[in-house]
């Protein structure tokens, strides 16, 4: 009797750990590895087209939080994943960085792009009752106060950190960062008063500028937020800094064309679903869909870029 | 206050149309059995039904997964008290008196005082959820980089001897853990530190494994060490009408329910492992406040009643900062993040005015599932509690393939297993050695924390020492931990010099 019942399971456990093998991709559901914290903005962009991206892949995306060293736990587990089109990650602009900074296990070209789908620029929230009521009284408090205004940033290395190195060498001032694990921690310790500023990219306190808790300071965009039409860009106030990040889709190098092929599609047909443009919308995102060659010259031209700033700071 | 009673009633209006009652239903039903199993938790579990409320208006998609991840905190401590196998982080401290309960024949009444104190914290959770929310969301933002590192300490400190046997033991034990948390990328700079060149370490060591490892398998490994005879007994058998607690044990654990679900409700407030604390820290306060503390250990109702209480407490109040600062503290609330956004919902300051309905539905759909639960829960105890008939010679092998298959599902990491089945040795040698586990384990949950908050307190303040005592909140949490440290020494040598004092006046 047991031992008939040890043999079924012992059966049972074979069949349930075989590896599914057939012609048709996709035949179970795709996984998207974020390397940031839940709750960011990375996270919730691709977890709202994950969402719509489902009915027209025919199987479920799934969201999955790899957070932790800036990003290179994440991506060093999706470079080195079986590039079967099951596990992507999000690519998106500390890609291009924390090589350059770090020894790491991969740079960009161990990815294959599938898709573009954000294109935010970068800006500094501050608490509104701060005591800074435009951006020149702020960067003439940082520039007689050096080190002394304190910056939060998602993580070191990230990229709203090298945003914020790049603004203050453009700005010839100096901010003290304070490095969080993602997005949420760091506006969660600027409303709570801890730190003085923080550097986002949108949504990241998009709900709380709404609301009245925080304010933009600078804004590191081309043109002005359609939702904030009174919150200029640093440019139109005589800094010349234009800065933000891209958010895309990428596959461990070695997936198969027409695997890359069909997930394209699919999500390019999620980022134009109503459900996710309204999502988008709310959220304050740019959409900005590129396809898998676009995309690739994209990272190849920032993985250049970044590699040059990098080396200047480090000087 | 009225204002409150009078939107929580329109709440209850629509948590009870009959679609919500139904998604609320199937919440709970997956939730608890989410929490059965070892592995798979809530935050899993939301994950991958989220997908499955594609269609759902947004009101019975946010009812339906709340009710998962509380289902799990009910669920999550049935393997615990059966298998000293902790279903859930939440569930580790369970594992103590519960599986000692179940081993003296006494499953039934542990595992339906959980589902009752499950639902009293639940219940009043609730209502902290409804009369306190905005104003202790404001409370929790008061928590900053240095109030984050002092409150750990104080916890560190006064939790790492949680079973109260020795404290050396206990410390090393804590060192151990710590050590066992810096294993991974360094979560300020990203450098790899011990990961001597593997990837999988990259990540840390997965606590889940750990806390398996440690209990579970250690525990099949000390059954196993045993005479051969033992294996065949099964474990003594209660008579029916003990499957459920009997007034005495009613009378122990409501103390320990209410205690346990304040103390859980303030520290879910608290961003971080709140569950853990809370649990250890319900544990610790029964073991205190307890006229036999020396039951605890062995099988004390109190030390199941007040943790599971405290973790329910502590999830209803993990709500509060994802409704009304719309930022996740733990990260189950932050799948749920996910979720309301995928349904157009910004949590956030203006969520409350701007979704009255939705909020006020999952509010009261949580009441409503809390019931759910305990009517789900109770009649399942006698099916439970009879898998300790099974001969140990046969449960013990399905335990470990349950801990595999459980382990698995978290991370799909093959790694993960090999993880596991060390740390089951090392928790085999701890048993033996009579070293806890439970130490190690709340160790390696704050450790990294810790370390972080540390770290950005002093680059915040340009590496001065002074950030931590000149914020009152730290300064506070600082002063209780000396008090706790140096109190005991200080009260001994009163009573020795009072003692000191009679004895001259006799001689």
């Amino acid at each position: 009797m047991f031992k008939r019942i040890i043999s079924i399971l012992f059966v049972l456990s074979l069949i349930l750990t075989m590896p599914i093998y057939a012609a048709e991709f996709p035949t179970k559901e795709v996984q998207i590895i974020i390397p940031w914290a839940a709750g960011g903005a990375t996270d919730l962009i691709f977890r709202a087209l994950a969402a719509t991206t489902g009915k027209y892949l025919g199987k479920a995306v799934i969201v999955v939080n790899r957070p932790g060293g800036a990003g290179a736990v994440g991506y060093t587990e999706a470079a080195q994943a079986k590039p079967d089109g099951y596990t992507l990650v999000s690519a998106i602009t500390p890609l291009t960085i924390l090589p350059h900074q770090v020894k790491t296990a991969y740079t960009y070209k161990n990815f294959e792009p599938i898709i573009n789908v954000v294109r935010d620029p970068g800006m500094f929230l501050v608490r509104s009752d701060a005591p800074w009521k435009s951006l020149k009284e702020f960067l003439d408090y940082a520039k007689k106060n050096s080190d002394m205004i304190t910056v939060g940033n998602s993580g070191a290395g990230g990229g709203v950190h090298l945003i914020a190195l790049a603004f203050e060498k453009t700005a010839g001032v100096k901010f003290n960062h304070i490095p969080f694990a993602g997005g949420g921690p760091s506006v969660t310790a600027l409303l709570g008063g801890h730190i003085n500023a923080v550097s986002v990219s949108p949504p990241e306190g998009i709900e709380h500028v709404k609301a009245g808790k925080l304010k933009i300071t600078a804004l590191f965009a081309e043109k002005r937020f359609e939702l904030f039409p009174n919150v200029p860009t640093v440019k139109e106030q005589g800094v010349d800094f234009v800065m933000g990040q891209w958010r895309g889709l990428a596959a461990p190098k070695g997936t198969p064309p027409d695997v890359i092929k069909k997930l394209h599609d699919a999500f390019k047909k999620g980022m134009e679903d109503p459900a996710f443009i309204k999502n988008a919308k709310d959220m304050v995102v740019n959409l900005s869909y590129l396809g898998p060659e676009a995309f690739g010259k994209l990272m190849a031209h920032d993985d250049e870029f970044y590699g040059k700033l990098v080396k200047e700071i480090k000087k | 206050m009225v204002e409150s009673l009078q939107h929580l009633m329109n709440g209850f209006g629509i948590a009870a149309t009959v679609q919500n009652l139904l998604y609320c239903l199937i919440g709970c039903i997956v939730g608890t059995l989410i929490g059965v199993l070892p592995g798979i938790g809530p935050i899993a579990g939301i994950a991958l039904l989220i997908p499955a409320t594609f269609g759902l208006n947004p009101t019975s998609a946010i009812i339906m997964l709340a009710g998962i991840y509380y289902g799990a905190m009910y669920g999550g401590s049935t393997t615990s008290i059966l298998l000293n196998v902790p279903g859930e982080t939440a569930s580790v401290i369970t594992c103590i008196d519960g599986y000692r309960m179940a081993q003296k024949g006494r499953a039934g009444p542990a595992l339906a005082i959980v589902a009752i104190g499950s639902f009293i914290a639940g219940t009043i959770g609730i209502f902290g959820l409804v009369f306190l929310a905005p104003p202790l969301a404001e409370a929790a933002l008061a928590f900053g980089p240095p109030e984050y590192f002092s409150l750990m300490v104080l916890g560190f400190i006064v939790l790492s001897n949680v079973t109260g046997k020795s404290l050396l033991k206990s410390l090393m034990m804590a060192i151990v853990g710590l050590i066992i948390g810096t294993i991974g990328l360094d979560p300020v700079a990203g450098d790899a530190r011990f990961t001597y060149g593997s990837v999988s370490l990259l990540g840390g060591i997965e606590f889940v494994a750990v806390a398996i490892g440690l209990f579970g398998i250690g525990e099949v490994l000390v059954n196993v060490n045993q005479p051969s005879e033992m294996l065949d007994q099964g474990v003594l058998m209660p008579r029916l009408r003990e499957l459920y607690p009997s007034l005495q044990d009613l009378k122990k654990s409501i103390g320990a329910i209410l205690r346990g679900t304040v103390s859980g409700f303030a520290i879910g407030l608290v961003p971080g492992p709140a569950p853990v604390i809370a649990t250890y820290a319900s544990y610790m306060i029964e073991r205190k406040v307890s006229k036999h503390p020396e039951e605890f250990g062995k099988g004390a109702i109190e030390g199941v009643a007040g943790p599971e209480s405290a973790n329910n407490s502590a999830c209803q109040a993990a709500f509060i900062p994802l409704f009304v600062l719309g930022i996740p503290f733990a990260p189950p609330t932050a799948i749920l993040l996910g979720a309301l956004l995928i349904h157009g919902v910004n949590p956030g300051p203006l969520m409350i005015s701007q979704h009255a309905g939705l909020f006020w539905g999952v509010i009261a759909s949580m009441y409503i599932g809390n019931f759910m639960l305990l009517i789900l829960n109770l009649p399942l105890v006698p099916l439970f509690a009879n898998i300790l008939r099974i001969p140990k010679r046969i449960l013990l092998p399905l335990v470990i393939l349950f801990c595999i298959t459980g382990m698995y599902t978290v991370n799909n990491s093959v790694f993960d297993i090999w993880m596991m089945l060390l740390f089951g040795a090392m928790g085999f040698l701890m048993r033996k050695w009579a070293y806890e586990g439970a130490p190690l384990l709340l160790a390696l949950v704050l450790g990294p924390k810790l370390e972080v908050a540390f770290r950005q307190s002093l680059m915040i303040s340009h590496g001065d020492f002074g950030i931590f005592i000149n914020r009152p909140v730290s300064m506070v949490f600082l002063l209780a931990t000396v008090i706790f440290l140096i109190g005991p020494v200080i009260w001994l040598m009163f009573k020795k010099t009072k003692k000191g004092g009679i004895l001259r006046v006799k001689s």
